[in-house]
């Protein structure tokens, strides 16, 4: 098996997925612990509208942070995020066969679905799916969405998070991240660790200790009043930004444990009411245009929902 | 009598390994019990489960029902014509709505008298024809414990379904649920098999399956898994087979096949259950021991493939547990680093309950209540000390970070690792002894004194700010502490008394912060799980109840009385004094005055005479045996009353015209079921 190169890997997969009727997007400008939060997935999510969509999404988990010093743990990796919805119903080869594409053959590699019941408590979201386990290793989650931001889904959108990190160290049978190549180039092979040791020992750095707690107290406060405020003025697009940077926010909080065990559910609670407010703006908005990219009749059916649960 | 095989295949996405089992057999039950209830007849019936398929397969079911005489039943015959002899408006509508004249009715006799009536004969019903319903209420009565919708429409199960098959003998009968109509395609194995397989006829279900690599029957995957596990392991070795890990990985396999691998021999200096955790919770391997119980660095896991390249497999699951064991050994040597009783500061940043305090808080109050509660169980006070106050520093451990399950073993390694005594380590290991129902007691009094007192904080704490746990919330696992109490005292301290213990423990918390009924509370408590402790030694609830009617002071006098009382129980003689225990006791409780001491004089019936001679007797012997907790013994002597019992019952009026009689003989039933009383409260065993 000639093995891909961490960016053949991204390449790849958006190639395999656009060929699937896949939107190809770029990166969510903003830091996100997860291709979840996406607007692209969650927001997307919600209402009837159709939507296939796959991106690369850097994702920042500041507890995580090991200084680099530690083979599997980074405070800050990269999802390969696919959302189709409806979820066709045949999403699972679908996937297979991007393993295929991989060049993972399952007749050769022991691939399972293994049960794994998702939940976001700060989003206000969970689905039901698996693990994807490749010889034992979980590679990959798939996920179909049951609730966002508190609201049904309905078509549900099914959800794969590819690690591909684990999935690169897997090909290139690699034991720390820092070794995988990320690419060949005429002045030599580039390696993970090239692009992003540093960034790993200085942001961990940052996020355990240098981290300005004063300010992202306030500043988390801010968010939610702007969150809050920007629904108020019908504009749920920025009022989720604001969402995603609280969000954030607690999460650098919680690095340097300025956060008690108690405090913390409170916060999580305060990050999901403005998913939720967030939710039901994006929603509205949608429908004041008729919810364009849906089939008629689920058009029609929650535009009548809609206006009865006003009404009433 | 003509008939077929029935199957039905339910396709779907990967199911939970945990529950598909339960559903194949429930869908299985309710196909049956559809098919009789149309009155067709069955034969044997197959169930046959994967993570991909819930499918069952009957065996001779009947082509059509017998046909069955069916009476219609009009109004009563004397309602059905008027005194001119003409048919009243009520024969002659039920007659037009069975399509017949009145003058065609029949009289039918029935238990409620003569009735206007019909007698038809239905056609049985054509198992073709009933099929479809048969299963569309079959399966949307699969238990599903978490249901979930995909696509875009509404229907939900607990994962995706993909596909139906139904068949009558080689026919396929049309249903439809899940937006899915019926065929006689099945899939084969995700891998190995095709997409696609045409199955001929109900019959050949299985054997199609299994060309397509698909061991349909869950049983049979389970066998064969055992057998290739212990087939890879050598004859000075052994492998565990968990049967809740067995359950789980029949469950993640169509085509079972069992693969070896190892992992290096340095990390065995990690304690064992922390990689058996890894290996079992974490990657559902199973792990292999040597014969002398020790671990061989090796597991055995179960891939669902005939790999081509089967070491592949192999090496990628060696590279999965490698760094897992790594993190286990990395905590291991970290946490080894700091002593056991400087992580146990670190439990006053811990919180064990907001009303409650820290960690730190009740680990003191653990220690207290157990040294003062030494001498009661026999153990030395030292020991206890010492162990009191490590017992919950592993808690903030890297390890019990991250895995919960080692909260004990972690803190014995690092105990002894700190140059504590053994006494000492196993405390701090057996303090959480007995873990589950029926788990193993705590070995030594001081580990005992541990459990006992660590138990007892959470359940006087927790009840004593009103947390009383409801039907199905008992976060704290109140009911399982209170069961651990009674087995630990039963075996430590059977003569201690109840209500000092529970003072003892509430004492040590400060003052004003518990409800101060709360010892009553939990003793209450604790008396209403005894039903659940001796639920396996037969001993019923009634029978707990007359026990603990008379008394409650500890739980080894509750012990000696259930048991004897339960041996007794449900002897002719057990029954009859029950009965008579009762009539007493309804008798006493219309008493409103004083009874009297026995006035001889006053007694002059015979049977009232030997009544008497006879508890005069018992009572000496009574005595005697109830000083020696001996309550077989008084139990049986006891039983010696019955027969003047019923006599002076049989001869004896109570309630006599001479209230100085009556009142005699109110103090004789007195004196009788005071005796009783001194055993149980047989009244309430009587039916």
């Amino acid at each position: 098996m000639s093995s891909l190169t961490f960016q053949e890997l991204i390449l790849e997969l958006q190639s395999f997925w656009g060929e699937n009727g896949c939107v190809i997007l770029q990166p969510l400008d903003l830091e996100v612990g997860a291709g979840t939060f996406h607007p692209a997935t969650f927001l997307k999510a919600l209402g009837p509208e159709n939507w296939n969509s796959a991106y690369v999404q850097p994702s920042r988990r500041p507890q995580d942070g090991r200084y680099g010093e530690n083979p599997n743990r980074l405070q800050h990796y990269y999802q390969f995020q696919v959302v189709m919805k409806p979820s066709p119903a045949d999403f699972q080869e679908r996937y297979l066969d991007s393993l295929r594409r991989l060049g993972l053959d399952p007749l050769e590699h022991d691939v399972r679905f293994v049960e794994d019941n998702w939940e976001s408590p700060t989003l206000g979201a969970w689905g039901l799916g698996w693990e994807v386990w490749l010889n034992g290793m979980e590679v990959s989650q798939f996920t179909y969405f049951q609730q966002a931001g508190g609201l049904e889904c309905l078509p549900v959108t099914g959800e794969i998070t590819y690690g591909i990190e684990r999935l690169a160290m897997y090909l290139q049978d690699v034991d720390s991240v820092y070794d995988l190549v990320w690419s060949e180039t005429p002045t030599g092979t580039i390696k993970y660790g090239d692009v992003f040791h540093q960034n790993e020992v200085e942001m961990s750095t940052f996020n355990f200790q240098q981290a300005d707690v004063d300010h992202l107290f306030s500043y988390f406060e801010f968010c939610e009043k702007e969150a809050e405020r920007l629904v108020s003025l019908e504009l749920p697009l920025p009022a989720y930004e604001f969402v995603m940077k609280a969000s954030h926010t607690f999460n650098l909080l919680d690095a340097r444990h300025a956060i008690s065990v108690t405090e913390r559910q409170r916060y999580i609670l305060r990050v999901r009411t403005l998913a939720r407010l967030a939710a039901q703006g994006y929603v509205a908005s949608r429908a004041k245009l008729g919810f364009p990219l849906a089939d008629k009749d689920l058009a029609e059916a929650a535009l009548k929902a809609l206006a009865e649960e006003s009404a009433a | 009598m003509s008939t077929q095989t029935v199957l039905f295949e339910l396709g779907t996405e990967e199911l939970p390994a945990g529950e598909y089992e339960g559903m194949a057999n429930a869908l299985a039950s309710g196909m049956a019990s559809g098919l009789e209830q149309q009155g067709l007849s069955i034969g044997e019936m197959t169930v046959f489960a994967t993570a991909r398929r819930l499918a069952v397969l009957i065996k001779h079911v009947q082509e059509r029902a017998d046909d069955m005489e069916q009476e219609v039943l009009g109004p009563p015959v004397a309602a059905a014509k008027a005194d001119d002899g003409t048919w009243t408006p009520a024969a002659i509508g039920f007659a037009k709505k069975q399509g017949m004249s009145a003058d065609e009715l029949q009289i039918i006799n029935t238990e409620k008298g003569d009735r206007l009536g019909v007698r038809k004969v239905a056609a049985g019903a054509l198992c073709a024809d009933v099929l479809p319903a048969v299963v569309t209420h079959a399966v949307e009565n699969i238990p599903v414990s978490k249901r979930m919708r995909w696509g875009r429409e509404r229907h939900e199960f607990l994962r995706p379904v993909q596909w139906l098959v139904l068949l009558y003998g080689s026919d396929v009968i049309d249903v439809s649920v899940f937006g899915l109509t019926s065929d006689r395609v099945s899939r084969g194995h995700r891998f190995h098999g095709q997409s696609s397989v045409t199955i001929p006829n109900a019959d050949a279900y299985e054997t199609t399956l299994r060309e397509q690599f698909v061991i349909t029957s869950a049983d049979e995957r389970k066998a064969l898994i055992k057998n290739q596990v212990e087939a890879l392991v050598s004859k000075d070795e052994r492998v565990v087979i968990d049967d809740n890990l067995l359950g789980e990985v029949t469950g993640l396999v169509e085509w079972p096949v069992a693969l070896r691998g190892s992992f290096d021999e340095s990390f065995l200096t990690v304690p064992r259950q922390a990689l058996i955790s890894s290996m079992r919770e974490h990657q559902k391997y199973f792990h292999v021991e040597r014969l002398d119980g020790e671990l061989v660095p090796s597991f055995i896991t179960i891939s669902n493939i005939e790999s081509k390249r089967s070491e592949a497999v192999v090496y990628g699951n060696e590279k999965v547990i490698r760094p897992r064991l790594a993190d286990a050994a990395f905590f291991f040597d970290t946490d080894k680093e700091t002593t056991l009783a400087s992580k146990a500061l670190r439990l006053e940043s811990v919180l064990f309950q907001r009303d409650l305090g820290t960690l730190a808080e009740k680990q003191t109050r653990i220690s207290e209540v157990a040294q003062t509660l030494s001498q009661t169980l026999g153990a030395d006070k030292a020991t206890v000390k010492a162990a009191g106050c490590l017992i919950k520093a592993d808690l903030v451990s890297d390890m019990v970070g991250e895995f919960p399950e080692l909260q004990g073993i972690a803190g014995r390694h690092y105990a002894l690792h700190d140059g504590a005594p053994e006494a000492v380590a196993n405390a701090i290991e057996q303090h959480y002894w007995p873990k589950f129902s029926g788990d193993q007691l705590p070995q030594s009094p001081e580990s005992a004194a541990l459990a006992l007192a660590d138990r007892l904080d959470t359940l006087i704490g927790i009840f004593g700010i009103g947390q009383v746990p409801t039907g199905s919330k008992d976060p704290f696992a109140l009911r399982r502490a209170s069961l651990a109490v009674i087995r630990i005292l039963l075996a430590f301290a059977p003569t201690a008394n109840l209500e000092m213990i529970l003072t003892t423990a509430k004492q040590s918390f400060p003052s004003g912060v518990l409800d101060e009924g709360v010892v009553d509370t939990v003793k209450a408590y604790l008396l209403d799980r005894l039903p659940a402790h001796y639920e396996e030694q037969g001993v019923s609830v009634d029978i707990l109840r007359s026990v603990t009617a008379v008394g409650t002071e500890t739980i080894g006098d509750i012990d000696c009385r259930s048991l004897a009382v339960a041996n007794f129980a449900g002897s002719e003689a057990a029954n009859a004094l029950a009965a008579a225990n009762k009539r007493v006791a309804n008798i006493l409780t219309k008493v409103d005055e004083a009874l009297p001491a026995i006035s001889e004089q006053l007694l002059t019936e015979t049977a009232e005479l030997s009544l008497r001679a006879a508890l005069t007797e018992s009572q000496a012997s009574l005595d005697l045996a109830v000083a020696d907790n001996d309550y077989p013994q008084a139990l049986s002597n006891l039983a010696k009353l019955r027969e003047p019992v019923d006599a002076f019952f049989d001869n004896v009026l109570v309630n006599a015209e001479d209230a100085s009689v009556r009142l005699n003989r109110l103090a004789l039933l007195q004196e009788l079921r005071g005796q009783f009383l001194k055993v149980a409260d047989l009244a309430v065993l009587a039916r």
